[in-house]
Order: C-alpha cells, then sequence, then structure tokens
C-alpha cells in the first residue's frame, strides 16, 4: 500500500532504517549510557579524546582548568550552558563513590567547580589532578527533568552510592 | 529521558531501543538510524543471523578470533578493528612462597614466548604486539621499547637459576585464549617448564601462576589511570601482588604533572618502569572482531565501546 492509499504517513521508523545490535559485553551498559548521554569530552573512533558539550580545554595553571561551554539544547528544549554542567558536577559530588568502574573516577571532595558565566566553567583541583579529563568523559551532564526525576539512584534504595 | 547524547532511548524490555536525538547540537554526528539492542539472543545464533542476512540482527560485537576465522558469508562480513586493548597474563605473586615475586623470574617468562607465532596460532593473527600495554603510536608509547626479545637461552638460564626448571606453571584463562595458553606452554617446555591449563569461566584454583586478563582503554589519552592502575597500583582490580612502591611514586608523579608533554613522559616512564620489572606476562593487544551485515555500514571504536552515531543502512 502506497502512502497516499492509506492516507497517512508511513512509519518513521522500519527494517529499512533499524540497525539491530548484540553486544554480548559485560559493559554494553557502559556503551549505551555513552550513546544515550553526552560529557565534556569523549573519545573518537581512533582512540583520540575530542571536546564534547565543552569546545574547549585550558589548563590555566597547574590546579586550575577552565573550559568553554558548547550551545546546546536538551530534547525538551532546555538550553544546556555551564550551569548545567555546574549542576552534574553538583550531583555526582553528592556521593562518595558514585562511578560503577572505580573510585579512580571521583573528583577529590575538595575539587570546587565555579560558573564564571553561560559559556565559562572554572574548576579548582587543589594539589593538581592530571587526571581530570579521564574524570570528566565519566561525568555525564544531564537536564533538569533528568536529575528531577531520575537521576542516576537506585530506584529499590534512593541511593546513587556504588560498592565498587 | 532527557539528556544530550547523540541518541535518546525510548524503552528497555529484551531489547534497548535508541532513536536519533533530533536537537543533537552536532549535525556529523547524529545518527541517521534506529539502533535496537537485542538482549535476548543467543550470540552464536546472532552471529548465524548476520551471516545468513535474514534481517534478524545485523552487528555482533566481541566476535571471538575462532568464531571470526571460520565465518563464511555472501551476504556479510567480520570487520576487525585495532583497539585499545591488552591482553595480559597476570603474575600470581600472593600465593603462598610464590616465584613470581622475582622480576627475574617474570622476565624468563617474558622471555620464554614466541610472541609472533602465538598469535598467529593462537588467535589466528587478530592483534598487535606491543611492549607493554601501549602500542607503538599511541599516545604514551616510547618509541624506544620493544616488546621482550624471544630469548630461550637466557629464559632458560633464568628459570634454572630461580630453582624454578621442572616445576609446574599453571595458567589460568577464559575459552575465548585456550589456543593462547596451548601456545604459551609450548614456550614453557622449551625452558625446562611444565604448563597446565585451566580454561574456566569460574573462578580459579588458589594455586595458580599466570591469569590471562583482557582489558580496555576507553580514556582520553590516560592509559596508566585506566589500564597500567588496574593491573599493578593501589586499589586495581587486577593486581595480584603486594603494592609496588615504585608503581605507586610513578602514578602519583603521574597525577601531579598536569601540563603536556611533561605528562605524555612519564606515560612513557610508566611503560618503561612495567616493561624493567617485567611487571606481567606481557602478550599482545587484540583487535575487537565484529560480525557485520553487508547492509550496513558500520565504524568501529577503538575503545571497544559500541557506539553507533555513525552506524549506517547502506541505501
Amino acid at each position: 500500500m502506497t502512502q497516499s492509499e492509506g492516507g497517512g504517513a508511513p512509519p518513521k521508523w522500519g527494517p529499512h532504517n533499524t540497525v539491530r545490535v548484540v553486544d554480548p559485553s559485560p559493559v554494553n551498559w557502559l556503551s549505551i549510557t555513552w550513546n544515550t548521554m553526552e560529557e565534556p569530552n569523549r573519545v573518537d573512533h581512533d582512540g583520540i579524546g575530542q571536546p564534547s558539550l565543552a569546545e574547549s580545554f585550558t589548563w590555566v595553571d597547574d590546579e586550575t582548568l577552565e573550559m568553554t561551554m558548547r550551545d546546546a539544547v536538551y530534547q525538551d528544549g532546555e538550553r544546556f550552558d555551564a550551569h548545567m554542567f555546574k549542576l552534574g558536577f553538583d550531583k555526582v559530588q553528592e556521593w562518595d563513590n558514585p562511578h560503577p568502574p572505580g573510585a579512580f573516577l571521583n573528583f577529590a571532595p575538595d575539587v570546587t567547580c565555579e560558573a564564571i558565566d553561560d559559556k565559562t566553567i572554572r574548576m579548582r583541583f587543589p594539589g593538581k589532578d592530571s587526571a581530570a579529563l579521564m574524570k570528566l568523559r565519566g561525568m555525564h551532564l544531564p537536564s533538569t527533568r533528568f536529575w528531577n526525576e531520575w537521576g542516576f539512584r537506585d530506584p529499590e534504595t534512593g541511593s546513587a552510592e556504588g560498592h565498587w | 529521558m532527557l539528556t544530550s547524547g547523540t541518541s535518546t532511548l525510548k524503552g528497555r524490555t529484551d531489547e534497548v531501543v535508541m532513536e536519533p536525538n533530533e536537537t543533537y547540537w552536532n549535525p556529523a554526528r547524529k545518527p541517521k538510524v534506529r539502533i535496537v539492542y537485542d538482549n535476548a539472543i543467543d550470540k552464536a545464533e546472532a552471529i548465524r543471523s548476520v551471516a545468513a542476512g535474514d534481517g534478524r540482527v545485523d552487528v555482533v560485537f566481541d566476535v571471538v578470533p575462532d568464531v571470526a576465522h571460520a565465518f563464511r558469508s555472501d551476504r556479510a562480513k567480520i570487520q576487525a578493528k585495532r583497539s585499545k586493548s591488552v591482553l595480559t597474563g597476570v603474575f600470581n605473586e600472593n600465593k603462598p612462597n610464590s616465584p613470581w615475586v622475582k622480576p627475574e623470574l617474570r622476565r624468563a617468562l617474558n622471555l620464554a614466548l614466541d610472541r609472533e607465532r602465538i598469535l598467529k596460532d593462537g588467535a589466528h593473527g587478530y592483534g598487535e604486539i606491543m611492549p607493554v600495554f601501549i602500542q607503538q603510536g599511541r599516545y604514551g608509547s616510547d618509541p624506544a621499547l620493544r616488546p621482550f626479545a624471544h630469548d630461550v637461552g637466557t629464559a632458560a638460564h633464568l628459570v634454572e637459576e630461580g630453582g624454578l626448571k621442572g616445576q609446574k606453571v599453571v595458567i589460568v584463562a577464559s575459552p575465548t585464549y585456550g589456543r593462547v595458553v596451548d601456545e604459551i606452554i609450548k614456550d614453557l617446555h622449551e625452558i625446562g617448564l611444565q604448563g597446565k591449563a585451566v580454561i574456566t569461566r569460574e573462578e580459579p584454583p588458589e594455586d595458580w601462576d599466570v591469569k590471562l586478563e583482557w582489558y580496555f582503554d576507553w580514556s582520553p589519552q590516560y592509559p596508566v589511570g585506566v589500564v597500567h592502575r588496574e593491573f599493578f597500583g593501589k586499589g586495581g582490580i587486577l593486581r595480584h601482588a603486594p603494592e609496588d612502591a615504585g608503581f605507586d611514586r610513578l602514578y602519583e608523579k603521574l597525577l601531579r604533572t598536569v601540563q603536556q608533554p611533561a605528562q605524555e613522559e612519564v606515560v612513557r616512564e610508566v611503560e618503561r618502569y612495567c616493561h624493567d620489572q617485567a611487571k606481567a606476562l606481557f602478550l599482545y593487544s587484540p583487535n575487537t572482531l565484529f560480525a557485520v551485515s553487508d547492509r550496513v555500514g558500520f565504524t568501529a571504536y577503538d575503545t571497544c565501546m559500541s557506539e553507533l552515531a555513525e552506524t549506517v543502512v547502506k541505501d
């Protein structure tokens, strides 16, 4: 049946534009996270770090990292800006050990994050932390509604605290 | 779900369904297809489906070398991707009276191996030999560092000197690497050791000597934090040895070296230290292998992650 015969638009998704995959990896949850979340930086198909929601990173000195945020919009129309980064940082710092891969991804409790303006984030790492960009790769930056309605909390325990 | 990635998550049952994020900021990475992860189908059946081109499955990740080698289809192919992965033998330095606390005996086993043959006959050549954990040409690799030579004479001498001649070496691995273990054992015989393979997905016996571990580097140029630290550092989940003050000092130095190119030089220093101390039985970097339908254009990632933003259906 053609579109005109049926009188409506054809289904948007069908076999012609669907790819079906099987990923038996024990870390397939991480792949799905990285397909559906975004972070300040990412790693491209050649294994090289690339800017993502932050368009630039500058070490102002050995303890101070400044990032310029990209113009982007969430699915619900909320604008992404430096304040959303700050929200994501504050949320992750609420927990002692929130990352499934391990505590090595944690920012130290004395790390600070400040939205200088809508575009600029300044993070301070007392004592230095060269692993900062690695840690940022694991820092997801969802919308306000995501944090308010879901977050990363276990629905049964209400906690995002890991036991890894 | 209100996130900001390339795709939006539509649901999760036996399937995870992702559709393109219409508001995604980067047109170059905006997906053109819907992705369905099938979490229910058996892996072997999924590979057969790709080969048959029956439309149930288009891409299967983590295909093992034996299956990739045997794969035949006129509707699909195996894609092999150089990846930031390692296959390494962890020495059990924690077992009572472990000989592997001695660097010269760890070195002996490294010198015993003919890595080219092990890779070819044990894994159909799907991989790349490297000195430690970083492939040549990647961030942090040391151009002057070479994989351990295949030096049977020196290896046998070190084994005899260390009082290990004639002893049994228990090597543990998952079934994926059973043939690799067989090849390693052949080389151990050449230096006067007996080898015993324990191929299992379960917990190994406590007296194992070497355990093959696969691991991967997903990081933006921070391999020591993700890989080396897990094998040798404080809190490393793959470490079966006492804490190593030498390694920990270097890792601390790395953490405090923020600026490039100095940071990369510390990474090279870590690689040299691990090589000098023969911290593990260094093997090779396995390729990541995929069964891919000809109807799909699939871009694999060096990180071993199934990121699918660039995956398309061909015409």
